[in-house]
């Protein structure tokens, strides 16, 4: 008997398209599946939909029927259906409720009505399965975005679920750490959906896959089926951990930046970057890669001018511009085009220009935060490209992006390289184009809030 | 401690606060809560005890000049200005600045170590009879970090793109998109919520250890210091 069932399953928001068109899809007992598709596809809504918060918490316009665990969810909502279902969502910050790690655990448990006794034993064996219980007592505040991620999962697993739902969970998440959470996902033994952009991982651990496009499922086969599938009409995702592509290597000239020696510390909290050096050239990608906490968020800010080092000297040569790491959540003016011309004295008509370059002229007098999660980032490297800098700056410019977007970056950091720029991008991405690529080493964990 | 007794202690040095005229008096609580919220990280302390001081500090520094009392020995006379009448400092207007400075040193420093030093969460699941209510206390009070964190990256972002954050009116570009970032974040947080099934009937609560001599002490000073306020400070 099937876990879960969708039957001709569509959903609108209010005042939207559908965002999910006429889905049908059946779930066994134990199946790990990889939901894949380009963003906006639909993909969060389908799992929005299995743990009853589509349409309970999202209302819009629903048709056809979701069963989980025999649960009707037109009927059941996501309270009644958690304990069956739970759900990791992308972002772990905006899901963490407590304070203190165990506190986050048993949480759920509380609220399903869990006898007192067996929630410390519950909470602790979730934090040992995803290798947190070192963090039990600590404060959620204190924990680096990894750590949150691991923390979310093993609160979700202490529920005991039949069906676990993943959206993105290592998106914040360097190579090793994924390859961590996922194996702990393995294990857990219960049904999966996974939704994620590294396709490559999704597909090591998935037994089906299932591949959204506009709201419609195109694709629903088994792993070995859907690669050979993919392989022919969806290429990029089909997995199979490529080299980058050579990167043109003529045209690079004098230094943009320099930086030597430099150390930096924040509040009274250890030193991070233990004298790195990095040089950028016109022309030139250089990529700095390294697990999370190894300082490169901070040697991107130095790098900028957002920093200043405690020691150590940082030359720019012409003026250099920042792309913060989700930069659709950081997004400061009350219409589109005000954003973009931000970075130009207000000047609208280069703003034009360089929303129309990224495709995102029809959203000109719309609000930054109406627009979808892909059209925010886009609009977010629009505002730095605008001025046309020296030096781009970019810190995880690929995180959480589809394949496709991932190559139409690629692209254009080509594009900005060819025109003259330095280009310096803090990566976990191997795929990326560079011309060099700098390994900074972790000592350690870093909290998100330091 | 446990939170409960500490919580109740904070309040009721907030409460007597409000109780209490004596400058000395209201020093030594600002004082005693200045060093409870001294032992929270410095990273997490400055902002809280900065923003007390500098208020508490204004109040003191400009309340003198903005209103008269009438009594006391007339220690300065100034030029009259519209609206706000005759500047002068009075010795009684300055012990009613100190006075009231200290109250807001007080309350403030009493709600920074109630934010910085108390288990929120143990007060969440103490609260038998009122948890929603508590929680919701308690996800506003973790509110602030979380704000300080997006003013942070909306500053960074504004910055990284060569545009400089100057003055008031740089700064408060950036109260717009802190109140909507707040609002997505909320909605965020509660959908997971939602997900892990808050708000399902029979909730129970995770075992929590019991009250200590230290925690019954806590709670008999918070009614000994309101008590006392009220009565002889």
């Amino acid at each position: 008997m099937a876990l879960a069932r969708l039957e001709g399953f569509s959903f609108a928001y209010p005042g939207g398209v559908p965002a999910v068109r006429d889905a049908s899809l059946e779930l066994a007992p134990g199946e790990v599946v990889a939901l894949l598709g380009p963003s906006g596809s639909g993909k969060s809504t389908l799992l929005r939909a299995l743990a009853g918060l589509v349409p309970h918490f999202h209302g819009g316009r629903f048709s056809g029927r979701v069963v989980v665990g025999g649960l009707d969810t037109r009927v059941h909502g996501p309270a009644a259906l958690a304990g069956t279902v739970a759900t990791v969502f992308q972002d772990p910050e905006n899901q963490i409720v407590m304070t203190r790690v165990e506190n986050e655990v048993a949480f759920g448990l509380e609220n399903l009505g869990v006898p007192p006794g067996q929630i410390w034993p519950r909470v602790e064996a979730a934090l040992d399965k995803v290798g947190v219980a070192h963090l039990a007592t600590r404060r959620t505040t204190e924990l680096s975005g990894g750590e949150l991620q691991r923390v979310c999962l093993a609160s979700a697993l202490a529920l005991e679920p039949q069906l676990l739902l993943l959206d993105e969970p290592t998106s914040q998440l360097d190579g090793e750490g994924a390859d961590a959470f996922l194996a702990a996902v393995e294990d857990a033994g219960c049904a999966v959906v996974i939704c994620e952009q590294r396709v490559d991982r999704a597909l090591a651990i998935a037994d089906r896959v299932v591949m959204v496009e506009e709201g419609r499922i195109v694709l629903d086969a088994p792993v070995c089926e859907a690669r050979a599938w993919l392989s022919s009409v969806r290429p990029r995702y089909a997995g199979g951990l490529e080299a980058a592509d050579p990167v043109p290597t003529a045209g690079r000239g004098g230094e943009v930046l320099r930086i030597e020696g430099a150390h930096f510390a924040y509040g009274g909290g250890p030193e991070i970057l233990g004298g790195r050096s990095v040089t950028v050239r016109r022309g030139e990608i250089v990529a700095l890669e390294g697990r999370n906490g190894s300082g490169k968020t901070t040697l991107a800010k130095l790098a900028a001018g957002l920093l200043e080092p405690s020691s150590g000297t940082v030359a720019r040569s012409g003026r250099a511009t920042y792309l913060s790491q989700d930069p659709g959540r950081y997004l400061v003016c009350e219409t589109v085009i005000e954003e973009v011309a931000l970075g130009v004295r207000g000047d609208q008509a280069r703003a034009a220009a360089e929303l129309a370059r990224f495709g995102l002229e029809f959203a000109i007098c719309r609000h930054p935060r109406d627009l979808s999660s892909g059209e925010r980032e886009r609009l977010g490297i629009a505002a730095v490209a605008v001025s046309e800098p020296d030096l781009l700056v970019l810190d995880e410019p690929t995180r959480g992006i589809d394949p496709d977007r991932k190559a139409a970056l690629a692209s254009w950091l080509l594009g900005q390289a060819a025109a003259g720029r330095g280009v310096l991008v803090a990566t976990h991405d191997p795929l990326l184009p560079a011309h060099t690529r700098v390994r900074l080493d972790a000592p350690a964990e870093v909290p998100v809030a330091v | 401690m446990s939170p409960g007794p500490a919580t109740a202690l904070l309040a009721a040095a907030a409460v007597a606060a409000f109780l209490v005229d004596g400058i000395w008096a209201l020093a030594a609580m600002a004082t005693v809560l200045l060093v409870v919220c001294l032992r929270a990280p410095m990273e997490r302390r400055w902002l809280y005890i900065g923003g007390v001081v500098f208020s508490a500090v204004s109040v003191i520094v400009i309340s003198p000049l903005t209103w008269s009392s009438g009594g006391g020995t007339l220690l300065w006379e100034g030029p009259t200005l519209p609206v706000i009448g005759t500047l002068d400092i009075s010795s009684d207007e300055i012990r009613i600045a100190f006075v009231n400075g200290l109250r807001l040193a007080v309350v403030g420093l009493a709600f920074t170590a109630y934010t910085l030093r108390v288990d929120h969460d143990r007060l969440v699941s103490a609260a038998g009879f009122a948890r929603r209510s508590a929680l919701a206390v308690a996800l506003a009070t973790r509110l602030v970090p979380s704000l300080e964190r997006d003013a942070t990256g909306f500053a960074e972002s504004v910055r990284g793109r060569g545009v400089a954050l100057e003055g008031v009116r740089g700064y408060a570009r950036l109260l717009s998109p802190l109140v909507a970032g707040s609002l997505e974040r909320a909605t965020g947080l509660a959908e997971a919520m939602e997900a892990r099934g808050f708000g399902r009937t029979g909730a129970t609560r995770a075992p929590r250890p019991a009250w200590t001599w230290v925690d019954r002490a806590a709670l008999a000073g918070a009614v000994l210091l309101v008590g006392v306020s009220a009565l002889w400070l």
